[in-house]
């Protein structure tokens, strides 16, 4: 679905799609796929970026969005989505974003509905002259343009307009489990729908709990602390690295969030783990570790009404990483990508256990016995 | 058909001297170390071994006089700890230096105790070049792990007893085995081996003796002199240094050095044939009896070698380790070096035909493939791959068997020479 290619449908007096906008393919159909819309959109968009200032006015573009705002900054997000733009930091935040779908889907109902009331809207305009039809829509694509792919600097735009904002975006955190096998690097990304001038001067703490069939190896975190890769800390003493799972307990570990560098709104932690050893299995040969959600704190320098939006308690926990004084961080609510991550270990399967115990024994026992064979053999024995 | 050179003639053709094989395997291990810190500047993947890092955590908290048990996995003797200080005060790289030099130190006492048995020099350095030049021990030293030390205070004990120096035999064999456990299976052979004469010598033959008669006669030479010495002086070494340790960090050094290996359950992944055994039994009521039976091999073979073998200490230690090595209920490939720094001092006795000798090597190594293949695809790909794993340990055991079993069968005594007098 075009913004333009459904107005084009509706009104033109014409016929046939507009020649200038190359959204033919596209323009027809109802609703194509994700990536149909994002290649006829940027077909019909390449003039976008550069046309931001004409389009990006307080006026009418806002004033179409005031009324069914909360819908359309979905809109907006999921629009933005939908359009290739070359730019890698809103592609980036469109994949975090478009991940998160799951639980949007609904409102792509929203989408359609919200831009047919926009086009219906500009068609009384259009049926008015023919030639205007062309600068009209060239002057809406522009706007959707600007519209679309500078949300944050539409709703910087007005910030005062505290209508506006009637309810807060939310924090979407996803975590991610890198690499394979027994050493793997979890990583938590953190997503803020608002713009982040304001909490340039905020920190973000992590505060992961470690079931007890992973273990984190301080040392190795000691380690990264000096090369500058990640910052985290175990919480936990009384930790032992070889102990199977079974006599193992949970641990917690504090990651300092870095601000990611390609996305705006984002943060970012890296946590390497590895897993213990299991309890062998009856069945089949693998068994499962839970990581829950992390709790998400932060802590920023002046109070923003912003934080309102999400904290829903305060947390003691240290400052920096490196210092040894206790801020009352807060602690954000937010919305998870994924519900908890699962991870497979591998584990023994006991229905081998008579098998395997049988097979050593009489192997150990044969090569002993031919060793003893050959000692005594060739072996000279007096005393 | 055409006897095959043997190496140590092969190697008198070419005209190097001790001095300069011993200098380049000194400029070759330094070069490594040096390696080492550059690989561990750049890449991610740290040259350096984990237990190095252990070493110098706990030497740090030795120079702030605390216990170097604070350190983790820190599972040695603090006397480790203590030596390593100057890589707080003075650099980092000390400790590697000085596990290269005991490298160093231990071919020395290979080259001298060649030379003892009556090679020539030349001959005797071409032996040695298989400590010298070999990328193990060279590997294992340059990355920071501890086990060079041990292997030159074996050496040391074997040197000194061969030049009847039992006492001092006696001290370094007691050091060695506080620092680690394994060289206390030596105590059978080298107490036989210190035995006197059978008194009447070689001569008529014996009246027929009791069977208590004879063991009441075992027993006397038993109490002879220089075995009463060593055993009196190795145990009084030992108990003094744990009983010293034991007064400053209390149990926890009895723990973590002593008790920690011998009742170590290591359930993880290794090459010892029992891994999987023991993992699938670990929590169940025969663990304790399996243990029991994966001991017994172990302890029926050391056993009948020492008796057979003791008159030729060295081939005797080096049989000692390796069963105890293949035969134990966990093996990393770090126990491999307990019996390689015997081996240049084996091989002019084993006279394998070197076609068979390479193709025992390739066999070895092709053994170790085996098993490391499915171990990466366990630890790095999560895929379930442990029976694979047992199977190619146990295959690994079998391969280890044969080559004992060859070596036992080259093994040419040496025309019984007059058992050395100690007393």
């Amino acid at each position: 679905m075009t913004f333009s290619g459904r107005f084009l449908n509706v009104k033109e007096p014409t016929g046939g799609p507009n020649p200038q906008v190359p959204v033919s393919a596209g323009g027809d159909r109802e609703l194509p796929g994700p990536a149909r819309k994002t290649a006829s959109r940027g077909r019909g968009l390449e003039a976008g970026p550069g046309r931001r200032s004409q389009s990006n006015r307080p006026g009418s573009g806002h004033g179409a969005c005031a009324a069914p705002c909360p819908a359309s900054d979905r809109t907006a997000r999921v629009t933005e989505s939908s359009v290739s733009v070359t730019n890698s930091v809103a592609a980036r935040s469109r994949s975090g974003v478009r991940r998160a779908k799951a639980p949007l889907s609904a409102s792509s109902s929203v989408r359609v509905s919200s831009a047919r009331a926009l086009g219906s809207a500009f068609s009384s305009v259009l049926a008015a002259r023919a030639v205007g039809v062309r600068a009209v829509a060239w002057l809406l694509l522009w706007e959707a343009a600007g519209f679309t792919s500078t949300p944050a600097t539409a709703f910087s735009a007005a910030p005062t307009d505290t209508g506006i904002r009637a309810i807060c975006s939310e924090i979407i955190l996803r975590q991610e489990v890198l690499k394979d096998g027994f050493h793997r690097d979890l990583l938590i990304k953190v997503k803020f729908g608002e713009s982040i001038e304001d909490l340039q001067t905020c920190r973000l703490l992590i505060k992961q709990y470690i079931p007890a069939g992973l273990f984190v190896d301080p040392y190795e975190l000691a380690s990264l602390r000096e090369r500058n890769i990640t910052e985290a800390v175990m919480v936990s003493e009384n930790f032992n690295i070889e102990a199977p799972n079974y006599l193992s307990e949970e641990s917690e570990v504090l990651i300092y969030a870095r601000q990611d560098s390609q996305c705006i709104d984002c943060f970012q932690a890296f946590l390497p783990v590895h897993y213990r050893y299991h309890r062998p299995h009856s069945k089949d040969g693998e068994t499962f570790i839970v990581v829950n959600n992390p709790d998400l704190l932060m802590y920023c320098d002046q109070e923003f009404p912003i934080l309102k939006c999400w904290a829903q308690s305060k947390v003691a926990a240290p400052c920096a990483l490196k210092n040894k004084d206790i801020c009352q961080w807060n602690n954000m609510k937010y919305k998870s990508v994924y519900k908890n991550v699962t991870l497979q270990v591998p584990v023994g399967l006991t229905i081998h256990t008579s098998l395997v115990c049988s097979v050593t024994l009489l192997i150990t026992v044969l090569c002993s016995t031919l060793i003893l064979v050959a000692v005594f053999k060739y072996g000279h024995f007096s005393l | 058909m055409a006897s095959p050179k043997h190496w140590g003639e092969w190697f008198l053709g070419l005209r190097v001297t001790p001095a300069g094989v011993f200098g380049v395997a000194f400029l070759a291990r330094v070069a490594l170390v040096f390696y080492g810190v550059f690989q561990d500047r750049t890449l991610l993947v740290r040259y350096t071994d984990v237990d190095y890092q252990v070493f110098t955590d706990a030497a740090r908290f030795v120079t702030q006089g605390r216990s170097p048990y604070l350190r983790a996995t820190y599972r040695y003797t603090p006397l480790l700890g203590w030596l390593l200080t100057p890589n707080v005060y003075l650099c980092e790289l000390f400790g590697k230096f000085l596990f290269i030099s005991c490298d160093l130190l231990t071919a020395f006492f290979l080259y001298r105790l060649l030379l003892l048995k009556g090679l020539g020099r030349r001959r005797a350095c071409g032996y040695c070049v298989f400590w010298l030049l070999n990328p193990l021990p060279m590997a294992v030293s340059s990355r920071g792990n501890a086990d060079s030390l041990v292997a030159a205070l074996v050496l040391a004990t074997l040197y000194l007893l061969a030049t009847r120096q039992v006492a001092c035999a006696a001290v370094s064999y007691g050091l060695a085995v506080h620092m680690k456990i394994y060289p206390v299976t030596y105590i059978l052979p080298v107490a036989l081996h210190l035995l006197p004469e059978r008194g009447g010598g070689p001569g008529p033959a014996q009246p027929r003796r009791s069977f208590r008669a004879s063991v009441f006669e075992f027993l006397k030479r038993l109490c002879s002199h220089a075995v009463l010495v060593f055993v009196a002086v190795a145990g009084l070494t030992f108990f003094a240094l744990s009983l010293g340790f034991y007064r400053i960090y209390g149990w926890e050094f009895l723990e973590h050095t002593y008790l920690y290996h011998l009742t170590r359950r290591d359930i993880r992944h290794n090459f010892s044939p029992y891994f999987y055994m023991l993992y699938l039994t670990a929590e169940s009521a025969w663990s304790f009896s399996l243990g029991i039976a994966a001991f017994l091999p172990q302890f029926l073979l050391l056993s009948a070698v020492s008796f057979a073998y003791y008159r030729d200490l060295v081939f005797c230690c080096f049989l000692h380790t390796s069963i105890f090595v293949t035969f134990n209920k966990v093996c990393t490939s770090q126990y491999f070096l307990w019996y390689l720094c015997l081996l240049p001092l084996v091989m002019p006795l084993v006279r394998i035909p070197w076609k068979r000798g390479v193709g025992l090597l390739m066999l070895w190594f092709i053994g170790q493939a085996l098993w490391l293949a499915p171990a990466y695809v366990l630890e790095f790909q999560g895929k379930n791959t442990f029976l694979f794993i047992w199977l190619a340990s146990l295959f690994f055991l079998l391969i280890n068997c044969s080559i004992l079993i060859q070596i036992i069968s080259y093994y040419k005594q040496e025309p019984l020479a007059e058992r050395i007098k100690y007393d």
